[in-house]
């Protein structure tokens, strides 16, 4: 359960910036330069709610599992965007948590070991076989 | 099965919670942006954008021949330190962040009616459209942006310091 809540707090609060300004967000989108224009928007505008929706479910437990896996799908996106961009040298701003340009220039090798550990408190919650507590809604395992 | 179906749901929750909050949103954008720097400056057409396309000054020879008219004060609106670094030959240094703070000395030394052009660090920044869009609400009647800013100006090889 506290998996749930540190994961889904993570989430929730990655998401808030994201939200209140898709604009600044698309334009970090484009500086990761991997994404073909025509889906920049698209995915300016939803994944900020998927990650505020996955971090609402894990919290809750709301379907915890599904919700897990999710979160585990998109940080494995996280992980892949960076490494490429790591990989080739490509400067750019992570927009991970704040979207303020400038404010910090994190090595991506450090972020993309901050997903992985991340990604290890997924799989925790996705393979857990024990009887979950305080959730609203959940399939057994 | 029963996986994909709660996958489903929290997705399906998730996408129509994204366009509905962007629709409404005053902060929401289009679906679609405007991200080839060929086509001018990037921008993801947020609902009150501040890019206005027929400002625009996209040739860069334009802009040279209309900095040797010497009719247009060029105005920068990177920061001091960019400006500080380089920027073009008698350009006035204005930083989109700092207008408040320093529209009223620049005003004195350069009245509204004196034409402006403004720049950034060329396509993939706002900031000399935001310049614009302050200097044209503070009265400013004649105003321009040169979107290949510095570097393009420097690349074409016209005067810098």
């Amino acid at each position: 359960m506290a998996a749930r809540w540190i994961l889904g707090g993570i989430f929730v609060y990655a998401s808030y910036d994201k939200v209140l300004a898709p604009a600044v967000f698309a334009k970090i989108i484009y500086g990761y330069d991997l994404f073909p224009a025509p889906f920049i928007n698209l995915i300016a505008i939803i994944v900020p709610f998927l990650e505020l929706v996955t971090g609402i479910a894990l919290i809750i437990g709301f379907y915890p599992r599904s919700a897990a896996l999710m979160v585990n799908a998109m940080l494995l996106f996280f992980i892949t965007a960076l490494s490429i961009n790591l990989i080739r040298g490509h400067e750019f701003d992570c927009g991970c948590f704040s979207i303020n340009s400038g404010a910090q220039e994190t090595f991506a090798g450090t972020l993309i070991f901050r997903d992985f550990l991340l990604l290890a408190l997924g799989l925790y919650i996705f393979f857990y076989r024990y009887e979950r507590k305080l959730c609203v809604l959940s399939s057994p395992g | 099965m029963k996986a994909f179906k709660e996958i489903s749901i929290l997705l399906s929750v998730s996408i129509i919670a994204a366009l509905a909050v962007n629709y409404f949103s005053p902060a929401g954008i289009a679906l679609f942006g405007q991200w080839d720097t060929a086509k001018g400056v990037i921008t993801a057409n947020e609902k009150n954008h501040i890019v206005l396309n027929d400002l625009e000054i996209g040739d860069v020879t334009l802009a040279k021949k209309l900095y040797d008219s010497k009719q247009f004060v060029f105005v920068d609106a990177r920061s001091q330190d960019d400006y500080d670094e380089g920027h073009i030959k008698g350009a006035v240094s204005l930083p989109v962040g700092q207008f408040d703070e320093k529209i009223e000395a620049f005003s004195e030394q350069y009245p509204p009616d004196k034409p402006i052009i403004t720049y950034c660090s060329g396509r993939t920044c706002e900031d000399s459209h935001k310049l614009a869009q302050r200097l044209l609400e503070f009265g400013y009647l004649e105003t321009g942006v040169f979107i290949d800013g510095f570097p393009g100006w420097e690349a074409a090889g016209y005067p810098i310091e």
